[in-house]
């Protein structure tokens, strides 16, 4: 076998440096599993200085049960020869000096030095990713959570700015008739009249009481990095976007100043968005979504999110935001009624627009935390 | 001539009722279902008041009222909103708006907005009427801060959470400033604000 080193240099001093400079942690360990080689990174991974640990059994670096076990493994494989780690490599735990554990990634290959045999470990930290995958995770529970909560509940702002309306309408006309019944001294009709306007106060009352139950849930705006809000919304709402043929894109500028939002509320309307953007597309040839992130003014910052789909149909575009608005089978017709109301929550504004190459853009403003004077 | 009610919103039934209602008042009315078509009818002249609703697509009626303010700085405007856009109807009241109503509203309320506009139309822009009360000189300093909050347009539960007050805390706040200051909605205590910052 050739040696994996040009001759000009030497071997020796550069497998130290390979050793001691590697990224990952390296081990070497004899038939008895004992330590031969542990490498900075080790030290780092496992707190322990090579010191204790050279001459030791590998297994003072594994938590229960497997340090129990890590004997019999070994003795095992020298007898039968099956091979449960090497060569292969595995996701296991580590333990640190101070007794944590941690998740990391173990591939084992084993060769003959001298005569006798050695095992070399590489040992990749997935501490990072575990966390990543954990708040993601932690990211779609509570998102699935409060979704139930401020659904409910921006339903209900929803409805009760529509019913608002007729409300307003039936009010008037009733004081209206009361008056000109009052006129023309038809008491009946007054009263009657009167009575009407009394029940139309009433529904307002309850709508009223109805939004104050529903804005209970107290609003947790606070300074936000917008860029990182929409991006975790793009992990979250879309992340099977490859396979559904979309290519997704976020062009953000940097330096952005703080957002002042209720960050899952806000994710909930860029998924929305995003959502919508996607079934609009579902039988486009180009299928594109590009998100925006960008100062609107001294006061807003806004997102966008433009598709390649058909575009707003006519007779719909003026009714978007309507609640049951919709021209999907399935559809509730009530997403962006959520989203407005959000949006509008925060003191900004969210509308639609033609893309100029084809498709809608949706845009919302959303206010700039102000640092307090 | 008579006095004219402009009415800007975009639901029909909205604008027919209110009509409706001022069939038999002193007030002619005119009614319009965009801000635009109010906008492209031209300067309405003396002796008009807008009345206008604060959510409306396309352009809203804050963008209205700043539209108004920059074209036809003479002519008053009402605001009217639904529940949860006050903090809109405070930002055009800053703009100038001389008022705002709660949807839905009692003919009292509307009339007197009404005078009250009609009162200030023609007059010089941003004089408003001289207040004898100065909320910083009368109000306790917690009152004050939930005096400020709320003419930002926070609602009781939002005042509460900035201040980390109890909401039942930010209400009790709430009724007493408004006696000492003698308000009877929030649209005299945005308008005393106003006052307050001039002085
Ligand atoms: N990006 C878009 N391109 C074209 N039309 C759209 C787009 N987004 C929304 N629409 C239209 O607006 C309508 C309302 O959308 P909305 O999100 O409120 O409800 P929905 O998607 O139909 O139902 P759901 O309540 O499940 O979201 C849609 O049915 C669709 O016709
Ligand atoms: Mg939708």
């Amino acid at each position: 076998m050739a040696r994996p080193t040009s001759p000009a240099v030497n071997a020796d001093s550069l497998f130290d440096a390979l050793i001691a400079t590697a990224v990952d942690g390296i081990m070497v360990i004899d038939e008895r599993a004992n330590v031969l080689i542990y490498n900075a990174a080790c030290e780092r991974l496992f707190g322990y200085a090579a010191e204790e640990v050279i001459g030791r059994n590998v297994k003072m670096l594994m938590p229960e049960p497997y340090r129990a076990q890590h004997d019999g493994y070994v003795g095992h494989y020298l007898e039968t020869r099956e091979k449960h780690i090497i060569g292969i490599g595995r996701e296991v735990s580590g333990r640190r000096k101070d007794g944590t554990t941690f998740p990391m990634n173990l591939s084992v290959g084993e060769g003959m030095v001298g005569g006798k045999r050695i095992f070399v470990g590489i040992i990749t930290d997935l501490t990072e990713r575990a966390a990543r995958d954990k708040r993601i995770q932690d990211l779609q529970t509570e998102m699935w959570h409060v979704s139930r909560l401020t659904d409910m509940g921006q339903v209900a702002a929803g409805l009760a700015h529509e019913l608002n309306q007729p409300l307003t309408a039936i009010l008037n006309y009733s004081n209206a008739g009361r008056e000109i019944a009052q006129e023309d001294e038809q008491k009946d009709l007054e009263t009657i009249f009167a009575k009407v306007a009394e029940q139309t106060a009433r529904a307002g009352n309850i709508i009223r009481r109805l939004r104050s139950f529903i804005e209970k849930r107290e609003p947790n705006r606070i300074e936000e990095d917008l860029v990182r809000t929409v991006e975790e919304a793009i992990r979250l709402g879309m992340p099977d976007a490859a396979d559904r043929n979309i290519r997704l894109e976020l062009q953000a500028k940097a330096g952005l100043p703080n957002a002042l939002i209720d960050r899952i509320q806000i994710q909930q309307v860029v998924i929305n968005l995003m959502k919508n953007a996607a079934e609009a597309m579902e039988n486009s040839s180009k299928r594109e979504i590009v998100l925006g992130v960008a100062q609107a003014s001294d006061e807003f910052l806004q997102v966008s999110v433009a598709d390649s789909g058909p575009g707003l149909d006519k007779d719909v575009a003026d009714k978007l935001f309507q609640a049951f608005m919709t021209t999907k089978k399935s559809g509730m017709g009530m997403g962006l009624n959520i989203c407005r109301g959000i949006v509008e929550a925060h003191g900004g504004r969210l509308w639609a627009e033609a893309n100029p190459g084809g498709g809608a853009v949706f845009r919302f403003n959303v206010p700039i935390a102000k640092s307090e004077p | 001539m008579s006095k004219t009610v402009l009415i800007v919103d975009d639901d029909a039934d909205v604008r027919d009722s209110l009509s409706v209602l001022l069939m038999r008042s002193e007030y002619a009315v005119k009614t319009f279902a965009s801000a635009k078509a109010l906008l492209d009818a031209g300067d309405p002249g003396a002796d008009c008041c807008v009345l206008a609703d604060v959510r409306m697509p396309e352009m809203d009626g804050l963008a209205l009222q700043r539209e108004l303010t920059a074209r036809w700085p003479r002519l008053p405007v009402v605001i009217m909103t639904g529940h949860g856009d006050v903090p809109m109807a405070v930002k055009a009241m800053r703009a100038g708006a001389i008022d705002f109503l709660e949807k839905p509203f009692e003919k009292p309320a509307l009339m007197e907005a009404l005078k009250r506009a009609f009162a200030l139309a023609g007059a010089p822009p941003a004089e408003a009427p001289a207040q004898k009360i100065s909320p910083r000189q009368v109000l306790t300093e917690r009152e004050y801060e939930v005096f400020q909050l709320l003419v930002a347009g926070d609602p009781n539960k939002i005042v509460a959470y900035k201040l980390n007050i109890s909401v039942r805390t930010a209400e009790a706040h709430r009724a007493n400033l408004m006696a000492k200051l003698n308000a009877r909605n929030l649209a005299d205590l945005v308008r005393m604000s106003f006052a307050d910052e001039n002085s």
